[in-house]
């Protein structure tokens, strides 16, 4: 049994204050990976500074895109319906991580913060251009996630400083992403490879919306053929992987070879060889790198199909 | 230093000194000798020491008891009526053979607890879901799972 | 047997109302006034020399009440069936599983903190991690006082002559299959407690299988202590699982012996998991050379097995699971000509034990995948050539096996016909199914001199029934299914039955829970048991009533006469009008059975078992061309159980098995670096979650084993034997690809296709 002294704020000006006047103190949020850290003896804090008591931390709001406050777990996420529709994405990623009772205390910032490559929330967070709201001594601050991930478990926070949250800018109804995490088992597990995409789709002239043909079973490969006189260009894309490198990373070469392209299929394979090009995976128990990058190629493409369908299909038009 | 919290357990209301570094767990099983509650590996990846804090299905061995402070903790001895009948889901994890060894047992019931008092109409997706952090070596799952849907398919009465 | 009133019926477990409430005791839960806790330091290196090792600092940690050495153990006690293997190692380590000191203290937490306090210093020595290395001349001694690593256990079958069926043989096929580490992952983790009482006697506080071979163990071990003559006592807890892993006693036992006796107190051990994981012996790894053949009508002429074993560093139960491999090897299938050769190898990896099958998964995944080749070699379906050479009743095997009972044909219908075999196989859509058999003992095994149980029943004035039974309840339900018997037999509401069955000093003998053994003999003991106090109560009625004994029945806990429905009692009446009578009795019966099979004779030859238990799996799966992934669309395990004595336990049985299998086929493997775990923890060691469950069917046959009490065999270990070629099978007839070594990763699977289609271009452009 570990010995540390625990601390309950109940605003972020308290906690910053403790942590900026305790000796080797550490915030804690759900616990889930600091408890484990602490367990495995791999961190010894004297101080725990606990973030699930700040008042008004745990709140989704809705407007000028999306809020996602600091204490906000991953059920939380999975809850909402809002999100599952126009951040999907992010559901698909929450919904992945451990366990339910993991999901049901594990924040989505202390998903973050770890910087682990292997974080689900992250390659979504990263297409959705995601800002990380940052509270600290000197004040508050807003950065995009790419610029807060630095390197191996590296993150742009300063001493005493705090993830409060996150913004995540409107997209419209064109817009479609999604996660794919390729595991070895169906749950309980972290993903060899993560890919995360974020699509939008302008289509010449026709408006969206669920034609016929669109709701069918059919695949969604067999609709896009099907739509190739339609001349669908991709209006603006993000991809990002996890664990093919130090940090979760976005692939920008593959985003600029689809940026502004008439969609097909045939492309986003094109598309997937980029992304495995750029991808620089390594051995390890969890896998093998020549099979990650093959896993990235082919779930980048299936990442963008899910996307794409998703813009032409949404799931309260069947 | 040793504190002093108050929390619900089993709906009724607990005073306990603890020493901050506590988890839940070792509150649980050596504290206050509630030793239903398991330990399967003490780092929140088998689920049998579940138990259900304010609704939720939580790892106790992950959980600083200090966050217990004030909040309501159900485990598994919580579970039977006062009467001392069993809860359906225990009723029908004894009929359904649900139960082999049953070191996972508790953990597996108090997550399908949380599970059917948010969705009383659980698919079998939403059962697996909710119950693959709690590891079970003997049973192949399947008579859980039958388990879950017959307490929360009328299992009530 | 129409009319059953208990026996045949889905009872419910007997300790699950326990269970559900949270109030079974594990070992986990127990403590004992004045308990210390112990722990144990590891060696850091898999194959070292200790250069120092001082333990004055973790003596000297307030709450440290003892710290032992190699140099504490008395007389160079070693235990295991080689006698290879010291609690406690010193000079030199061999295994990253290697105890080197331990230490009891008034907590876990002084315990833990004075192991950090024991300095050691080591030299590290070249290490042998991979068994055919160490099987050559000139390799590291993991032993150096034995001249070879290969074990002195000379394992072979010879059956006919195959040198003389291969010249015969219209087709044969030749391939080497490998399988992994795996390991049992009880959810509850090891541990005991020792305690001594004031004349030196010992009860243990325990999780294992075998208690008296357990006590056996611990009595050779006082003896070696300097504590001969002393008594023994195992107090079974409630066990979290075991599956083989409590099979034999471990070093963590004997050191908790000595800690006890060193500072007079109860001291426990509890594992954590990674211990759980890294400390306690797993199922080997096997490397196997197999060759089958048939003639043109698809009859099977031959097989031959050529099989190196990794033993580890120690030599537990794992260097002996050839004798249970031969089981499939000489006797799946009719095959007149049978060779079999299996050599364990010493490594410097931990080393092996018993694991649900004992041995026989490995060999069934490289006969059953064999066979597909040599159907596809013969232009069979795999289906014709199994069922060609399918296992009959009244068959003697080459390894005389006397087949009593054998339903395989019929389970083999039961999978064609749900799994749509005919409609499904050979579609090449990236679909396919596939099938394998098993054949286990289902009556017995007799590898010990003894393959008994006893039973004592003893009845109250009340007509309340306790069952005193040597069989042990490892969550497998075997109290339960002694209990339906017991009640079956007199009569008797289930409730009325208490089985006592986790203490030595009640209960008794029992070669332990292994063999898939304990409904069909602690079954048939408590069957003869009840039978005998079923006779002294009736004849005691049938004297009271004026009728013959043969004219008596009991339902219901009512002795009644079956001409006149009139004349009837209640048998408490009976019991209590013979206990208050001048010269008064109570009932009590004893029953040891030991089932008629044979120990191997020195050419391995005999029936093991007096009946044989059959089964065949079917998998359709669904294989990712892209990832490599395979999906399982439909599951059908089939078992010829001979009677379920109780169709939901068994299912049980059947569902847990068959998970554990479908783990042992796609997913689980130990991952060993130079004798270092790697993944010893649940996220990295991929047991099977809810959501991996695929749809499943357990199809119950019953084929009536005259033997068996109410008819039924062994089912305990069948559920897993079969999986993994099945679904290999099953992967063949989808995607082309065979797969050898297991798990049948993704990685496999796809580097499998790419080369397959590297392979098909090549052909077709030349």
């Amino acid at each position: 049994m570990t010995r540390f002294e625990y601390h309950k704020p109940h605003t972020i000006k308290e906690a910053i204050g403790l942590m900026e006047s305790l000796e080797n103190a550490k915030f804690i949020a759900g616990g889930t990976d600091v408890m484990v850290l602490i367990k495995r003896k791999k961190i010894a804090p004297a101080h725990l500074i606990s973030l699930r008591n700040i008042n008004d931390f745990s709140s989704i709001d809705i407007g000028d895109g999306l809020q996602i406050g600091g204490g906000v777990t991953h059920s939380d996420i999975v809850a909402n319906e809002f999100i599952q529709k126009r951040y999907s994405a992010l559901t698909d990623a929450a919904g992945k991580v451990g366990s339910r009772q993991i999901r049901n205390v594990a924040t989505v910032s202390g998903n973050i913060c770890n910087a682990a490559p292997s974080a689900d929330t992250a390659c979504p967070l990263l297409v959705l251009d995601a800002d990380v709201k940052i509270a600290g001594p000197k004040g508050e601050r807003q950065i995009p996630l790419d610029d807060f991930f630095l390197g191996a478990g590296r993150v742009d926070l300063g001493p005493g400083e705090v993830v409060t949250g996150f913004h995540l800018p409107p997209f419209g109804l064109n817009t479609g992403s999604a996660y794919i995490k390729h595991t070895r088992r169906q749950a309980m597990d972290l993903p060899m490879v993560g890919i995360a995409v974020r699509v939008t789709i302008r289509i010449g002239g026709s408006e969206i919306g669920c034609k016929d043909a669109f709701c069918t079973i059919d695949s969604i490969s067999n609709i896009l053929r099907r739509l190739e006189d339609e001349e669908l260009r991709c209006e603006d894309v993000r991809i990002a992987m996890g664990v093919v490198a130090p940090r979760p990373v976005r692939t920008r070469k593959a985003e600029a070879a689809l940026r502004g392209k008439v969609i097909s299929e045939a492309l986003f394979e094109e598309i997937a060889e980029i992304a495995a090009a750029e991808a620089q995976p390594r051995d390890s128990i969890r896998g093998e790198a020549w099979y990650r990058r093959e896993m990235v190629k082919v779930l980048t493409k299936r990442a963008i199909l899910i996307s794409v369908d998703r813009v032409l299909r949404p799931d309260d038009m069947i | 230093m040793k504190r002093e919290i108050t929390f619900k357990l089993n709906n009724e209301e607990r005073k306990v000194e603890v020493d901050p570094g506590w988890t839940l767990l070792y509150v649980l099983r050596e504290v206050l000798e509630l030793t239903g509650t398991k330990e399967g590996c003490g780092y929140g990846e088998c689920g049998a020491c579940t138990v259900i804090i304010d609704g939720r299905s939580v790892n106790s061995c992950l959980y600083p008891i200090l966050e217990a402070e004030g909040r309501a903790v159900t485990t598994i001895e919580g579970l039977r009526a006062a009467s001392g009948e069993l809860h359906p889901l225990q009723r029908a994890f004894v009929n359904e053979g649900a139960v082999q060894c049953g070191f996972c047992t508790a953990g597996m019931i108090m997550s399908a607890k949380a599970l059917i008092d948010e969705n009383e109409k659980p698919t079998e997706d939403d059962i697996k879901d909710n119950i693959a952090g709690n590891l079970c070596r003997c049973t192949g799952y399947v008579q859980i799972i039958d388990a879950i849907k017959t307490a929360a398919g009328g299992g009530r009465t | 047997m129409s009319d059953l009133t208990t026996v045949g019926k889905k009872i419910t477990k007997r300790d699950a109302p326990l269970k559900v409430t949270g109030g079974a005791l594990y070992i986990q839960d127990m403590k004992i006034p004045g308990m210390l806790y112990g722990g144990i330091l590891y060696g850091q290196y898999a194959h070292a020399k200790i250069l120092k090792l001082d333990t004055t600092r973790a003596e000297r940690l307030p709450g440290v009440m003892a710290v032992i050495t190699a140099a504490d153990v008395p007389n160079d006690f070693r235990f295991g069936i080689m006698k290879d293997n010291p609690p406690l190692k010193g000079g030199r380590v061999r295994s990253t599983r290697d105890e080197i000191a331990a230490v009891a203290a008034v907590s876990a937490e002084i315990a833990a903190a004075a192991l950090e306090l024991i300095e050691v210093e080591y030299e590290e020595l070249p290490g042998i991690f991979d068994p055919l290395e160490a099987m050559k001349e000139g390799a590291p001694l993991v032993h150096e006082e034995m001249k070879s690593n290969i074990l002195k256990m000379p394992w072979k079958l010879v059956c006919g002559d195959v040198e003389a069926a291969k010249k015969e043989s219209a087709y044969v096929v030749s391939d080497t299959f490998r399988t992994q580490w795996v390991t049992h992952c009880c959810l509850g983790t090891s541990g005991c407690i020792a305690v001594f009482d004031t004349g030196n006697n010992l009860t243990m506080y325990s999780n294992t299988q075998i208690p008296s071979l357990a006590q056996n163990d611990y009595i050779e071990a006082l003896a070696a202590f300097g504590l001969k003559g002393r008594r023994v006592r195992i107090i079974q807890c409630t066990i979290g699982g075991g599956f083989g892993s409590k099979l034999d006693t471990y070093a963590y036992e004997y050191i908790a012996i000595l800690l006890a006796m060193k500072t007079r107190k109860p001291v426990k051990f509890i594992f954590s998991r990674e211990e759980e994981f890294f400390a306690t012996s797993p199922r080997q790894c096997s490397i196997t050379k197999i060759s089958q053949g048939c003639d043109k009508d698809g009859r099977l002429t031959f097989r031959e097995v050529e099989m190196v074993l990794d033993n580890g560093a120690y030599t537990s139960w794992g260097a002996t699971t050839p004798s249970v491999m031969m089981m499939p090897i000489s006797s799946l299938y009719k095959v007149p000509n049978i060779k079999y050769v299996a050599q364990c190898v010493y490594t410097n990896n931990t080393y092996s034990q018993a694991m649900r099958g004992y041995g026989n998964p490995q060999a069934t995944f490289a006969i059953e995948s064999s066979l597909d080749q040599l159907a596809e070699k013969a232009g069979l379906d795999p289906y014709e050539l199994r069922f060609r050479n399918a296992n009959e009743p009244g068959e003697l095997t080459p390894q005389n096996f006397q087949i009593t009972s054998c339903g395989m044909k019929e389970c083999m219908a039961e999978v064609v016909k749900r799994l749509d075999w005919k409609g499904k196989k050979g579609n090449g859509n990236g679909r396919g199914v596939g099938m394998a058999s098993l054949i286990h003992v289902g009556g017995g095994a007799r590898v010990y001199k003894s393959d008994g149980c006893g039973t004592i029943i003893k009845m109250d004035d009340r007509g309340k029934v306790d069952v005193m039974t040597g069989a042990t309840e490892i969550g497998q339900g075997s109290e339960t299914v002694i209990a339906q018997i017991v009640a079956e037999v007199l009569g008797v509401n289930i409730d009325d039955i208490n089985v006592i069955n986790n203490d030595t000093d009640v209960c008794p003998w029992d070669v332990g829970a292994h063999a898939s053994r304990t409904t069909f003999v602690a079954g048939n003991s408590a069957l003869g048991a009840a039978q005998k106090i079923r006779e002294k109560m009736l004849a005691v009625a049938a004297q009271n009533m004026g009728e013959a004994p043969a004219s008596m029945d009991i339902k219901n806990g009512v002795v009644f006469s079956m001409q006149d429905k009139e004349k009837s009692m209640p048998l408490s009446k009976v019991l209590r009008k013979v206990h208050y009578s001048p010269g008064g009795k109570m009932f009590t019966a004893e029953h040891f059975y030991d089932p008629p099979n044979e120990n191997f004779n020195k050419e391995f030859k005999g029936n093991l078992s007096v009946s044989y238990a059959y089964g065949v799996h079917g998998v359709e799966v669904e294989v990712d061309r892209e990832t490599g992934q395979v999906k399982i669309l439909n599951y059908i395990a089939a078992h010829d159980v001979g009677k379920a004595i109780n169709p939901m336990l068994l299912e049980g049985q059947i569902y847990g098995g068959g998970l554990m299998g479908i783990g042992y086929a796609l997913g689980e493997t130990m991952i060993y670096e130079k004798g270092h775990l790697k993944n010893g923890n649940f996220l990295d060691y991929k047991m099977p979650t809810a959501k991996d469950v695929p749809p499943v069917q357990a199809v119950i046959v019953e084929t009536d084993e005259q033997a068996g009490p109410f008819g039924a065999k062994g089912i305990g270990e069948p559920g897993l034997v079969p999986t993994a070629p099945a679904i290999a099978n099953a992967i063949y007839d989808a995607v082309g690809v065979r797969i050898r070594d297991l798990p049948i990763t993704p990685e496999k699977v796809l580097r499998a296709l790419q080369e397959k289609a590297q392979a098909d271009t090549g052909r077709s452009g030349a």
